[in-house]
C-alpha cells in the first residue's frame, strides 16, 4: 500500500500528459479523460480511506526516497488523521468540477490539462512531509491558478489573476525564508527538511541577534510561516485579494479555491506552524483568536453588504475560515477536531453554493441580487426552479449551521472548544453565526420568493448532468450533519497528539 | 624557462583557441566575396571553434589549480566554470545574431568577430590573478564594447549607447586604474598572493590610502557588472543595442566583473579584520540598494529590453550576496545562478528578438496574446519569466533558494528579507508581461512569427535545463561546488 499516496499524487498528472495528447477538437475526449482520470483518484482515496488505521496518530503509507542528498532534501510524502480528510474532499471536489465544467468550451485542452496539474499539486501541499517539497508544491499551485483565473475567468479577470498570485507569493517568501532557518537552526542535519522530525517544539529555548537584540528564534519564525499561512486561509487583514478571486474565477476554480485551497493556510497552521514553534503558538494564540474573530465579524458583514451573490459566497468564505482559526486557537481537543471538522463541511457546503451560483449563472448570465440600476436581479426563483430551489436550500441552510446538516456539529465543536478559553470571544463568534443566518436567509428572500421575475420564467431547472453532480455534495451535508464519526474517528488520535503537545506548553 | 612556459601553454589552449578564431574570422571576413552563401560557413565556424574550445575547458575543470605565466594567470575550475559559461553565452549570441534582423547584414561578421574579442577579454579576467591583468581584461572587453552597442549606427538610440558606453567605460577604467596604481605604491606588489600579507601591517594614513584605493578599484568593477549607483549607463545602452548585443552584455561582462569580484574579495577579504567587516557592511547596503533600484525602475518600463535590462541589475544586486558572505557555499550559489541566469537570460533575448524583429519595435505589446499565436513559444516564455521571479519548479527558484540559504546561514536576516521583498516586485513585473503574452487578445492580424525550426529547437533546447535544473539540481550544485573550492 505505500506507493498509493504516489498513484494518487501522480495520476492526475498522467491524466494530465493524457489530455495534451489528445487531438484538437476532440473537445468530448478531452472531457472524458479528465472525468475518467479524476473519477479513479476518487476511488483510489476511498481505497486510502478503507486501509486508513484510524487508531494511529502519526504518518501512514509513507514513502521516501532521496531527491537532493547534498542538502538532505527528500521525496517524502505521508497522510496522517488530519490530511485524510482532505485528500478526500480535494478527490471528490475536483471529480465534480469536472462534470460542472462539461459547459466551458473556450480552450478545452487548456482548460482541463491545468485543471488536472492543480489537483495534483494540491495533493502535493497535502502529502509532502519535506519542507522543500511542500514549499515547491505550494508554489506551483500558483501557476495553474493563475491561468486558470486569468484566461477562463471574468471581466476584471486580470486584475484579479495577478492579485491573487502576489498575496500569495508575498507570503509564501516569507515562508521560504523561515524554511531556510530552520534548515541551519538543526545544523543542516539529515531531518533539516523533515516536516515531522522539525515537530515537538526544539527551538524553544533558541534564540538570535539581530541589529544587537536578542530575539527569540521561535517567535521571529512563528510570525514567518504565520504570514505565508495566513495569506492563504485568508485571514483578515489578509483576505482582500479574495472577493476578487473568487468572483472573477470560473465556476470550477471559485469551488476548489473555496473548497480546497483556503484548507492548505488552515492545514499549514495544523501541520507546521503550530507543531514547529508550539510554544509560540500558544503564546499567541490570543492574537490568532482575535483575527479569527474579526475575520467571523467582519467577513459576515462584508457579505450582508454585496449586491453579487458570488461576492456574497466569497465573503461568507472569510467568516465561515474564521471559525476554523477560532477552533485552531482555541487548542482543545473539541477546538480542534472541531476546526478540522469545519474545513471539510466548509469545503462542501461553499462548493455547493459556488456550484450552485455556477448554474444560475449559465442561465441568467448575472450575479446581481440587486442589478446596479437598483432593479432585482432575481425573484421568485422557488416557482420557476423547484429542483434547484431545493438543492439551494440544503446548500444554504449547511452553510449557515442549522442543526441537523454538517456545517452545525462543526461550528458547535468549535464554540464547545473555545469556550474553555476565551469566553468574551466565544460570545462575540456567536454573534457572527447570527449575521451569518441573517444575509443568507436575507438574500434567499430577496432571489427566491416575492413576485416572479420576467427574465427567471424563461429558465430551465437542473438538468440530470447537475443533479448528479449536487447529489454526492448533498449525502456529505446530510449525512455528516446527522453522523459525523467517520470523519471524527479518523481525525481523532492525529489531532489529540497535536492538542498534547500544545498542552506541553500552555 | 622556455620549456615551463610551453608547459603552461598546454592550460591555455582555450584562450588561444578563442584568439585564432579571432584573426581567422577576421581574414575570412575580409576574403568573403559572395554576401549571402558564405556568412552561414563563418557562422559555423565560430560556433564549431567555440564549442571545441569546451573540450580543453572541461578538461581544465579536473585539473589541479595552477598560477601560470609568472603568477599573472590563475587557471582553476572557478575560473574555467565561468569560461565556459561566457564561452556558452557568446555561442548563444552569436546565433542569435544570424536571424536578428537588428544587425545589419553585412555587419553580422563584424558582431561575431567583437564578441569573440570580448570573450578574451572575459577570459582574462575571470584567470586574473594580479592587478595588471585584471587592467588589461577590463579594457580588452571594454573597448570592443563600446563599438558592439553602436552596431545599429544608423540610428541615434544605438549611437547614443555606444558613447554613453565609452565615457562611462572610460572614466570608470581610469578611476580603477588610478587605485590599482596607488595600491602598488603603498603595497609595493601588484600580484594578489603578495599583496595580502602586506595588508596586515598597515596603520594610520596608509590604511587609509588602501581603503580609498580600494574603493576606486571597485568603482571599476561596479560599472562593469552596474551595481548602484554606478548602473545609470545599463538601461541605456541595453536599449540603445540591437538586441543580440544585450543578449551578449547580460551575460558575458557580468559573469567576468563577477569572477573578479568574487576573487579580488577573498583575496583581500577574508581574515576578519576591520577592514574585512566594513565592506561587508558597504556591499550589504550596495547589494539592498542594487536590488530595489534595479526592481522598482523595471516595473514602469515599457520596453522589454529596458526590462531585461533592470531586471538584470536586479539580478546582479541578488548574485553579489554570494560575495558578501565570503565562504565557499556563497561563490557555489553564485555559479549556480550564473548556469542558471545564462539560460533564462538567452530565451528570454531570443524570443523578444523575434518578436521585435517581426514588428520593429520592442514594447510590451509584441507580446499581446502570443499563446494563441505561437503557444509552445508563449508557454516558455512564460515559463522562463517565472523562472527569473523564482517561481519552482524552474531554474530560477533553485538558484534564488541557494542565495536566501547562504545569506540567511551567515545570520544576515535584514538583507534576506530585503531579497525576499525584491522577489515580489520582481514577479510583478514578469508577471506583467506574461500577463499580456497570455491573457491579451491578439489584434486580429494573424502574421506568421519568424520562428523557423531551427530557431524553435535552439530555444527548446535553451530551455531543457531550466527545467532540469529545477528539479535534479544536485550535480550542477556539485559541479559548482567543486569549483568554488579554490586557493586563496
Amino acid at each position: 500500500m505505500n506507493g498509493i499516496l504516489n498513484w494518487i499524487l501522480w495520476l492526475p498528472i498522467i491524466g494530465m500528459v493524457g489530455v495534451l495528447l489528445t487531438p484538437k477538437a476532440k473537445d468530448n475526449v478531452v472531457r472524458m479523460v479528465t472525468l475518467v482520470t479524476t473519477a479513479i483518484t476518487l476511488i483510489l482515496t476511498v481505497v486510502l480511506y478503507m486501509n486508513f488505521d484510524t487508531a494511529e496518530p502519526g504518518i501512514q503509507f509513507a514513502f521516501k526516497v532521496p531527491w537532493i542528498a547534498q542538502f538532505h532534501i527528500n521525496y517524502s510524502l505521508g497522510i496522517d488523521g488530519i490530511t485524510l480528510p482532505m485528500t478526500f474532499l480535494n478527490a471528490l471536489l475536483f471529480f465534480i468540477c469536472t462534470l460542472s465544467s462539461w459547459t466551458v468550451d473556450k480552450n478545452v485542452k487548456g482548460y482541463f490539462a491545468l485543471l488536472l496539474m492543480l489537483q495534483s499539486t494540491v495533493f502535493g501541499v497535502f502529502f509532502s512531509l519535506d519542507f522543500f517539497l511542500f514549499y515547491v508544491y505550494w508554489e506551483v499551485m500558483l501557476l495553474p491558478m493563475f491561468f486558470l483565473i486569468g484566461v477562463w475567468g471574468g471581466e476584471n479577470r486580470e486584475y484579479a489573476a495577478i492579485k491573487f498570485f502576489l498575496y500569495t507569493f508575498f507570503g509564501s517568501i516569507f515562508m521560504l525564508v523561515g524554511i531556510v532557518a530552520l534548515y541551519y537552526a538543526t545544523g543542516k542535519s539529515e531531518d533539516s527538511f523533515n516536516i515531522i522530525a522539525l515537530q515537538g517544539g526544539r527551538f524553544t529555548e533558541l534564540t538570535l541577534d539581530i541589529f544587537g537584540s536578542t530575539v527569540s528564534f521561535e517567535k521571529l519564525f512563528f510570525w514567518f510561516m504565520f504570514l505565508g499561512f495566513a495569506v492563504k486561509v485568508p485571514v483578515f487583514p489578509f483576505h482582500t485579494w479574495l472577493p476578487h478571486a473568487h468572483v472573477q474565477a470560473p465556476t470550477a476554480v471559485s469551488v476548489i479555491l473555496a473548497g480546497v485551497l483556503l484548507k492548505m493556510g488552515t492545514y499549514g497552521f495544523l501541520r507546521i506552524a503550530f507543531p514547529i514553534f508550539p510554544a509560540a503558538a500558544v503564546e499567541y494564540s490570543t492574537i490568532i483568536a482575535v483575527l479569527g474573530l474579526i475575520s467571523v465579524i467582519y467577513g459576515a458583514f462584508c457579505a450582508m453588504a454585496q449586491d453579487d451573490v458570488k461576492k456574497l459566497v466569497a465573503y461568507s468564505s472569510v467568516s465561515h475560515m474564521g471559525f476554523v482559526m477560532l477552533g485552531l486557537s482555541a487548542m482543545t481537543i473539541q477546538g480542534m477536531n472541531g476546526a478540522v471538522l469545519q474545513m471539510f463541511n466548509h469545503g462542501t457546503s461553499t462548493a455547493m453554493m459556488f456550484l450552485l451560483i455556477g448554474i444560475l449563472y449559465e442561465r441568467s448570465h448575472h450575479r446581481w441580487i440587486v442589478k446596479p440600476d437598483g432593479s432585482k436581479g432575481f425573484g421568485g426563483l422557488y416557482t420557476t426552479l423547484p429542483k434547484y430551489s431545493v438543492v439551494f436550500i440544503i446548500g444554504m441552510f449547511a452553510s449557515l449551521g442549522l442543526p441537523g446538516l454538517s456545517g452545525f456539529i462543526s461550528e458547535a465543536l468549535i464554540f464547545l472548544g473555545i469556550y474553555q478559553r476565551f469566553t468574551t470571544i466565544t460570545v462575540i463568534a456567536v454573534v457572527g453565526l447570527l449575521i451569518g443566518a441573517a444575509y443568507l436567509l436575507w438574500m434567499f428572500k430577496r432571489m427566491f420568493f416575492g413576485e416572479v421575475n420576467p427574465e427567471c420564467e424563461e429558465y430551465e431547472d437542473m438538468n440530470a448532468r447537475e443533479i448528479f453532480y449536487m447529489v454526492p455534495l448533498c449525502i456529505c451535508v446530510v449525512v455528516f450533519g446527522i453522523f459525523p464519526s467517520p470523519l471524527l474517528n479518523v481525525m481523532k488520535a492525529s489531532v489529540g497528539q497535536l492538542v498534547d503537545l500544545l498542552a506541553k506548553f500552555s | 624557462m622556455l620549456q615551463e612556459l610551453f608547459g603552461y601553454l598546454s592550460y591555455y589552449i582555450p584562450e588561444l583557441m578563442c584568439i585564432v578564431l579571432m584573426t581567422t574570422l577576421l581574414v575570412a571576413e575580409a576574403s568573403v566575396k559572395d554576401e549571402h552563401g558564405s556568412r552561414d560557413k563563418i557562422y559555423a565556424y565560430a560556433i564549431a571553434v567555440l564549442g571545441l574550445t569546451l573540450i580543453p575547458l572541461c578538461q581544465n575543470m579536473g585539473k589541479n589549480p595552477v598560477h601560470i605565466f609568472h603568477n599573472a594567470i590563475t587557471i582553476d575550475a572557478f575560473s574555467t566554470l565561468v569560461k565556459i559559461i561566457m564561452v556558452l553565452g557568446t555561442m548563444g549570441a552569436i546565433w542569435l545574431s544570424r536571424s536578428s534582423r537588428d544587425i545589419y547584414t553585412n555587419l553580422k561578421s563584424e558582431f561575431a568577430i567583437m564578441a569573440v574579442g570580448v570573450l578574451i577579454g572575459g577570459m582574462l579576467l575571470a584567470s586574473a590573478n594580479n592587478m595588471l591583468t585584471v587592467y588589461l581584461g577590463i579594457e580588452t572587453l571594454s573597448i570592443l564594447s563600446y563599438v558592439m552597442s553602436s552596431l545599429k549606427r544608423d540610428e541615434s538610440t544605438s549611437t547614443e549607447a555606444g558613447m554613453k558606453y565609452a565615457l562611462y567605460g572610460g572614466l570608470s577604467a581610469g578611476v580603477a586604474l588610478f587605485g590599482i596604481s596607488h595600491l602598488y605604491g603603498t603595497l609595493g606588489s601588484i600580484q594578489f598572493v603578495e599583496m595580502m600579507p602586506k595588508l596586515a601591517g598597515l596603520e594610520g594614513g596608509r590604511l587609509a590610502i588602501v581603503l580609498i584605493s580600494f574603493l576606486m578599484f571597485f568603482v571599476g568593477i561596479g560599472y562593469k557588472i552596474s551595481l548602484f549607483p554606478f548602473h545609470m549607463w545599463t538601461p541605456d545602452v541595453y536599449q540603445g543595442s540591437p538586441i543580440p548585443v544585450t543578449a551578449f552584455f547580460s551575460i558575458v561582462p557580468k559573469m567576468a566583473g563577477l569572477a573578479t569580484l568574487v576573487r579580488v574579495s577573498f583575496v583581500f577579504f577574508t581574515d576578519g579584520s576591520a577592514l574585512t567587516v566594513s565592506w561587508i557592511g558597504l556591499m550589504l547596503v550596495i547589494s539592498a540598494m542594487t536590488m530595489t533600484v534595479g526592481n522598482v525602475t523595471a516595473i514602469g518600463q515599457s520596453s522589454v529590453k529596458r526590462l531585461l535590462a533592470f531586471s538584470s541589475i536586479g539580478h546582479v544586486g541578488m548574485m553579489i550576496l554570494g560575495v558578501v558572505v565570503l565562504n565557499e557555499v556563497g561563490v557555489q550559489a553564485i555559479l549556480f545562478y550564473g548556469i542558471s541566469y545564462l539560460f533564462m537570460t538567452l530565451i528570454a533575448f531570443y524570443i523578444t528578438s523575434h518578436l521585435s524583429d517581426m514588428y520593429g519595435t520592442d514594447t510590451y505589446d509584441v507580446f499581446k496574446g502570443l499563446i494563441y499565436k505561437h503557444p509552445v513559444m508563449a508557454i516558455i516564455m512564460a515559463s522562463v519569466l517565472f523562472s527569473l521571479a523564482g517561481m519552482p519548479p524552474f531554474s530560477g527558484f533553485i538558484a534564488k533558494f541557494n542565495i536566501f540559504s547562504v545569506v540567511i546561514e551567515k545570520k544576515y536576516y535584514g538583507i534576506a528579507i530585503v531579497a525576499a521583498v525584491n522577489s515580489v516586485i520582481s514577479l510583478y513585473y514578469y508577471m506583467k508581461l506574461a500577463k499580456i503574452m497570455v491573457f491579451g487578445k491578439s489584434d486580429g492580424e494573424e502574421r506568421v512569427l519568424g520562428f523557423t525550426f531551427q530557431n524553435q529547437a535552439v530555444i527548446v533546447a535553451l530551455f531543457i535545463p531550466v527545467v532540469v535544473l529545477g528539479i535534479f539540481w544536485e550535480q550542477v550544485m556539485v559541479l559548482s561546488g567543486n569549483a568554488s573550492v579554490f586557493i586563496k
